[in-house]
């Protein structure tokens, strides 16, 4: 990382005595002025809190901002150090020991609750099965979207994640987004712990157990209408040339990069959920399936991967932004329709009725036109 | 979320006059000839709704991956305005859901600036805020002529707001008159 030029942090300092150090992290005056205001209004808030957290940092609010910047300079993700943060139109907890949600992964998850929010042939009761759920951001906006938009029908949402500590985290989401006064989300939601890599046919005593024996132990159904999962999808070389500084040193491993496998090679290991969550979506009978991805190698090695269980009636593209219209359709190749803008991010896959619930008919494979 | 596209714009009857002339709008709604309703926009016009189709809009987090590789926080929007070319940059609060709102908010008033000029919202109550602040600062002056002797200047800076919110309005693309000798 190049340095930071003395005078930008000459001229940091005279704006504001902490902005040198949030300039560390930020890299661009306008980002570390960004953070200090919030840094500043989160301090502000803890001041005025009635039940103080810790007195004497309390009275000294200005120690308390300082300590706060001295964090951030080591790296320490903001949302780490805030204790929150937005996900679509939620504020969700955060804490180290659980990734952090992501603002594409919000967008994905917005997305398909648009399309299939006004859909007709809905089931009574629709079902969203989230593997790796993390904080539980996914089943907790997609029941505020969707609820947002349909009341007409029920919903049930599970979240399942490996971590305890994940677990515990998205029990806690699910209180507070319930106590959010402008929270829509009516849902049936749940999260419960257990091994999505872990064989169904293996030993039945594993702690935490398979997924099959989780879904028993806990009453839940075996049949989802939709699978989702954001697994970890980052290959060992790619998690120590691509991931930042601040995701190395302060996000959970466990959260971002799939265990070694005797014989797995980097992209093979960056790979190992997905058959996994395929198999799963194929015996829960989900009509869809949503899928996140690193990059558009990834994507396609996993569209083909859905293609070969041969069980799909369609597979697509998504990018960052699939609300978006596709610009740039150039020199992607025609098997899978790619759909929005940015990077792709992920894959999604539907059969029976899944077609009419996202509209896409049989005979809409190819890819969206562009702008006239 | 953002206004849904289904939402209507509303305008004040002069430039919706000029829009439908210019073949920009299919679609308008004036506010209904109520006398209270005339008076009310006498006061504040309407505030004006943005269709998403008029804009383009950005998220920028900067390149590079995305997804699990980063965490910034990248709330950040841009919102340009196709016909108008007005910017409006965003970040004001960790919220990206939040930030469009604020986003389509200014760049409403921004857009209603250039069609109505001294008759937009913004300008309605800036003009209001300065006759408040022109009676304030009468009364101000009165007093402290009656302290002049004592004191010398201790009258206070006003402290702006601060802004993290940037508008770029193109000097030479498009400007009002053009949008309106146009088409
Ligand atoms: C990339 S994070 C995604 C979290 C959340 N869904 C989100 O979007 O922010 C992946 C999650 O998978 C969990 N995980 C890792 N290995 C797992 C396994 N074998 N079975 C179930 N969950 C696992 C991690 O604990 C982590 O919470």
């Amino acid at each position: 990382m190049p340095r930071l030029a003395i005078a930008l942090l000459r001229h940091a300092y005279t704006i504001d005595p902490l902005l040198p150090l949030l300039l560390r992290p930020c890299r661009t005056l306008a980002a570390a002025q960004n953070e200090l205001r919030w840094l500043r209004e989160h301090v502000d808030k803890l001041v005025q809190a009635r039940r103080p957290v810790n007195r004497k940092l309390q009275q000294q609010p200005k120690a308390l901002l300082r300590r706060l910047a001295v964090e951030r300079a080591s790296g320490k993700p903001l949302q780490y150090i805030l204790g929150t943060e937005f996900f679509g139109e939620l504020e969700l907890r955060c804490q180290p020991g659980v990734l952090i949600p992501r603002p594409e992964t919000a967008a994905s998850v917005t997305h398909l609750s648009h399309l299939i929010q006004n859909a007709p042939a809905l089931p009574s009761e629709l079902r969203v099965l989230d593997l790796c759920t993390g904080t539980g951001c996914i089943p907790l906006l997609f029941d505020h979207d969707f609820s947002s938009a349909r009341s007409d029908r029920r919903l049930q949402l599970l979240g399942v994640d490996i971590s305890d500590k994940a677990i515990g985290l998205a029990h806690r989401n699910l209180a507070r987004v319930r106590r959010w006064k402008a929270s829509a989300g009516r849902g049936d939601v749940d999260f419960i712990l257990a091994d999505v890599l872990s064989n169904p046919f293996g030993d039945q005593t594993l702690d935490p157990p398979c997924l099959k024996a989780a879904l028993n132990f806990n009453k839940k159904p075996y049949f989802w209408d939709i699978v989702i999962a954001n697994p970890p999808y980052i290959s060992p070389s790619a998690y120590w040339s691509t991931t930042t500084r601040s995701v190395r040193g302060f996000e959970p491993k466990l959260a971002l990069v799939p265990p070694p496998r005797p014989g797995n090679n980097d992209t093979e290991q960056a790979d190992y959920f997905y058959p996994r969550l395929l198999t799963a979506a194929r015996d829960a009978e989900a009509k869809i399936v949503l899928l996140e991805v690193a990059d558009l190698d990834q994507a396609m090695r996993v569209a083909t991967m859905a293609r070969r269980i041969a069980i799909f009636d369609g597979i697509e593209i998504w990018r960052d932004q699939p609300d978006q219209r596709n610009e740039s359709a150039v020199g992607i190749s025609a098997e899978f329709p790619v759909r929005g803008q940015g990077n792709a991010r992920s894959v999604l896959c539907w059969r029976g009725l899944g077609a009419t619930w996202l509209g896409r008919g049989r005979a809409t494979k190819t890819s969206r036109t562009t702008r006239a | 979320m953002p206004p849904s596209s289904s939402s209507w714009l509303l305008v004040r009857l002069p430039t919706l006059r000029s829009y439908l002339h210019n073949g920009m709008l299919a679609h308008a709604r004036a506010r209904p000839f109520t006398s209270t309703a005339l008076q009310a926009s006498k006061q504040l016009p309407p505030r004006r709704a943005i269709h998403d189709s008029d804009i383009e809009e950005n998220f920028l987090k900067g390149s590079g991956p995305g997804g699990q590789k980063i965490n910034k926080t990248s709330s950040a929007v841009q919102l340009k305005h196709l016909a108008t070319g007005i910017v409006i940059k965003c970040q004001e609060t960790r919220s990206r859901t939040q930030n469009r709102k604020i986003a389509r908010r200014i760049l409403a008033e921004r857009i209603e600036e250039l069609e109505l000029g001294d008759q937009s919202r913004t300008a309605v109550k800036a003009r209001l805020k300065s006759k408040k602040k022109a009676s304030a600062d009468k009364k101000k002056k009165r007093k402290y002529r009656a302290l002049e002797a004592a004191k010398d200047g201790g009258e206070e800076d006003e402290v702006d707001e601060e802004d993290n919110t940037e508008a770029e309005i193109p000097t030479q693309e498009t400007s009002p008159e053009d949008m309106k000798k146009g088409g």
